[in-house]
């Protein structure tokens, strides 16, 4: 059956499909496409020869890419096809539509249609509604990237996830977006990260104005990195330190560091002192590091208190931290001396002391241990986090399974940078 | 019905119609009428019946589109015609339009001369005024001013009256056609259709009827304001032709454009006549260079689907106001350098503006006869026949025009 990786709709329409033989049984005119589960497939290919249109339905397709395009069935054999009004084609009825938002307004247009294959399938995964698109329609695309590879600049893409589309249907006159500028900030910040790294530059930093501190900081933390320097540098530097400020020290340290140094410091002037001194702290390890990968924001007590007092402390010191899976106990010199998960704090005689509770027995990495090293650590012991500490045990921050998971299955609006 | 209420319902549907065929005498449009009453007296008046009848086929086919479909004519031919057409057609508008842009600068920079005001202050304070005007005015004051500045063109049929022509003998060369087989006479006439039918108002008739947002059940009304429209074009370039006939042609004067015709109206058609003219010209051209600027932005932006508008700031259209902006810094620009090959891009512009007609035409009535696009309102067949003959003879009219132009009759 027909796999493929991906390909976009300009590049098989007017190409020659095979049979079995390798005779040319007719050029694709359309593919048909319908509703299908999650994201619309193509359900049959159409093509033309000496001026008449042929059927072949997509399990009669045996190879299907760039390169080649071939069916099982032989010239003869092939179903006449006659244009239906209630089938919904690709070329004729989506393809240089408009693109509206839900209010109506004018976007873009679709100037070309992405496909992927997908369980056998394959399914529309996104429109082309960039500047490539249009070059690609006009048999430019290599050539003006080799013109642009000489003034040393690229031409970026621009998807449009179908998963932001509205339903189709044949004789539609545009195509509408399903995420009106209202309810944006009603979705989950990942999603909005998401819909922000499909749709133009200008669009994207357009929606991200609309957002509140907290949902663009929690937004912001999503995106890649080259997307999040170009969104705080869109915006002034005291705006861009109210959400700096929201986000975790780690994330803020991570955007600041993809920034101009001028414009990092200038937002690192109006964050609140101490804020800033704990960002600055991990600004300065290498990105691919535990220390660059760590927090420096946990909870930590000396040995001598008991569990009563510790519990007590934690309800007040928690508020301020995102996620807590163990409280560390450390010396006078914040010296990491053990480590006791929530629970076994919870489950303790109150009147215990925490040394008597902790474990001794640490795992720990430190700040330049390559941050795959700490993952695999963390995954082979069952850790939620990891301390990261100096070669004097000073306990420096800690590493979460959050921070890892990142890094091995990124979310998609920090992936798309590789895969489109 | 009531008459009243019908009345009061065209009030409100008119304006594209008007104002697009109102900005159709542009310049170049202004130029060549000069050029013909001065060179042949009332002897090319009657070409104006034809042309009218021409000019209403196209724009009433135009006007329906645009109050069926709501959609501009880039939209729908990059909608159906794909990528391609709708690109290298742009282009060709794009040149075009740059070329009629130029001569539009060249017309208000000649007209304000005459008043004794330097180029050198008045192109680039006319270029800033009307980006201003666009770039920070809202639609409806741009209408306004494209409204009121449209009563201006009066002034030419004030001074055609004040040239006191013999009206009998206008009625006769107006009904009756006669041929000359003269280069000259035959380059002219056609020269009066090739400026009166050009490709870039179809366009911009479409997109502001679609704009307006005109409802089906009105379209009667628009197509009073289309044909009311293309009416008053054509009775302005008669007036024109008329003036410089009376006052001009028996005493041999040739001009070569119109700020000359304005000059040389002042010894026989008065001090008035000839400041009605120039004041008339000035006008014309700096509408032309509001309008055909705005247009190239808006097709080219609808036809790429980009953000696309008067009221859109910089950030909102950055390729609308980009084009808008450039057109009329370069237009303006290359009036004012000294031997600039102005000629050269009126030229470009009549050959480039000639070979896209018959393409934007042969669109036009393949669109228009689209059930999936038109529905019920495609063209009757005693219209298609109509409309046919129109197009094959405009093309054919345009392409000797085009092939006169480049070679030059001597």
């Amino acid at each position: 059956m027909a796999l493929f990786g991906e390909l976009f709709l300009s590049e098989i329409i007017r190409k020659p499909v095979f049979d079995p033989k390798g005779e040319i049984i007719g050029k694709v005119k359309d593919v048909i496409v319908v509703k299908g589960d999650p994201l619309p497939e193509i359900a049959a290919i159409i093509v033309q020869r000496k001026g008449h249109s042929f059927l072949i339905k997509w399990e009669s397709i045996n190879i299907f890419n760039k390169r080649i395009i071939s069916s099982f069935l032989y010239g003869d054999s092939l179903d006449p096809y006659s244009y239906e009004e209630d089938n919904l084609l690709a070329v004729r009825d989506i393809l240089d539509k408009q693109i509206v938002d839900a209010n109506g307004a004018k976007v873009v247009r679709v100037n070309d249609i992405k496909l992927e294959g997908y369980n056998e399938k394959a399914v529309l995964i996104a429109v082309d509604v960039g500047m490539r698109g249009i070059l690609r329609r006009l048999g430019a695309e290599h050539s003006s990237d080799e013109v642009l590879r000489f003034f040393r600049t690229e031409l970026a893409n621009n998807l449009i996830s179908w998963n932001y589309m509205q339903p189709l249907s044949p004789e539609l006159k545009s195509i509408a977006l399903t995420v009106p500028r209202q309810i944006l900030s009603e979705l989950h910040p990942a999603d909005i990260a998401e819909l922000i790294s499909q749709v133009s530059r200008e669009e994207g930093a357009n929606l991200f104005k609309d957002l509140d501190i907290e949902t663009a900081a929690d937004a912001l933390s999503e995106l890649m990195p080259e997307r999040q320097a170009e969104i705080i540098n869109s915006i002034d530097a005291e705006q861009a330190a109210d959400i700096i400020e929201e986000m975790q020290p780690d994330e803020a340290a991570d955007v600041l560091s993809d920034l101009p140094t001028e414009k990092a410091k200038e937002i690192l002037e109006h964050i609140d002192r101490e804020e800033a001194e704990d960002i600055q702290e991990l600004l300065g390890h290498e990105e691919d590091t535990a220390g660059g990968l760590m927090t420096n924001i946990f909870v930590a007590y000396p040995p001598g208190i008991t569990v009563a007092e510790a519990i007590e402390r934690f309800r007040k010191d928690a508020e301020e931290i995102e996620s807590v899976y163990y409280i560390y106990i450390t010396d006078e010199n914040e010296r990491l001396v053990g480590v006791a998960s929530l629970r076994d704090v919870l489950m303790a005689d109150p009147q215990a002391l925490l040394s008597d509770i902790m474990k001794k027995k640490i795992k720990s990495v430190s700040p330049e241990t390559d941050d795959m090293v700490a993952a695999e650590i963390i995954s082979k012991y069952n850790l939620v986090a990891l301390p990261v500490i100096d070669a004097d045990n000073t306990l420096l921050g800690i590493v979460s399974v959050d921070d890892v998971i990142d890094i091995i299955l990124p979310p998609s609006a920090k992936r798309s940078r590789r895969k489109v | 019905m009531s008459r009243w209420k019908s009345f009061l319902l065209f009030l409100t549907v008119m304006g594209p119609g008007i104002i697009t065929a109102n900005i159709d005498n542009d310049a170049s449009g202004i130029t060549t009428y000069s050029v013909a009453g001065a060179r042949f007296g009332y002897q090319l008046l009657w070409t104006l019946i034809p042309t009218t009848v021409g000019l209403v086929v196209v724009q009433e086919m135009v006007g329906r589109m645009g109050v069926i479909t709501g959609k501009g004519l880039a939209d729908l031919i990059r909608e159906n015609y794909g990528v391609k057409a709708a690109f290298y057609m742009m282009m060709g508008l794009f040149i075009a339009n740059f070329g009629n842009t130029v001569a539009d600068f060249a017309g208000w920079a000649a007209s304000m001369e005459i008043f004794g005001l330097s180029k050198y202050v008045m192109v680039p304070f006319g270029a800033l005024a009307i980006w201003v005007l666009v770039a920070k005015g809202s639609y409806r004051f741009v209408e306004n001013v494209l409204l009121i500045a449209c009563l201006i063109f009066i002034g030419y049929i004030i001074s055609g009256v004040m040239a006191k022509p013999d009206w009998g003998v206008v009625a006769a060369n107006t009904l009756l056609p006669h041929l000359q087989w003269n280069a000259e006479y035959i380059y002219l006439s056609i020269g009066i259709i090739g400026t009166t039918i050009t490709p870039w108002m179809q366009f911009y008739l479409q997109s502001s009827i679609a704009e307006k947002g005109i409802k089906k059940e009105h379209y009667k009304a628009s197509r009073l304001d289309v044909i009311i429209g293309c009416s008053i074009t054509d009775i302005i370039s008669f007036f024109i032709i008329v003036t410089c006939a009376v006052t001009l042609f028996p005493n041999g004067i040739r001009v070569e454009d119109a700020s000359e015709a304005a000059l040389a109206l002042k010894p026989f058609a008065g001090n008035h006549a000839s400041l009605l003219f120039a004041i008339a010209l000035a006008n014309a051209s700096i509408l032309g260079a509001i309008i055909v600027p705005l247009a190239t932005a808006y097709y080219i932006c609808e036809a790429m689907g980009w953000e696309a508008g008067v009221n859109k700031s910089f950030r909102e259209a950055p390729q609308f106001m980009g084009i808008y902006t450039m057109m009329i810094l370069a237009g303006a620009v290359v009036v004012l350098i000294p031997n600039a090959p102005l000629v050269f891009l009126m030229v470009l512009s009549a050959v480039v503006n000639g070979l896209l007609l018959p393409f934007v035409l042969v669109f036009i009535i393949m669109l228009i006869n689209n059930p999936k696009i038109m529905g019920e309102h495609v063209n009757s067949r005693g219209y298609n026949i109509v409309s046919w003959a129109t197009v094959v003879a405009v093309a054919i009219l345009t392409a000797l025009f085009v092939v006169a132009t480049i070679f030059p009759i001597s």
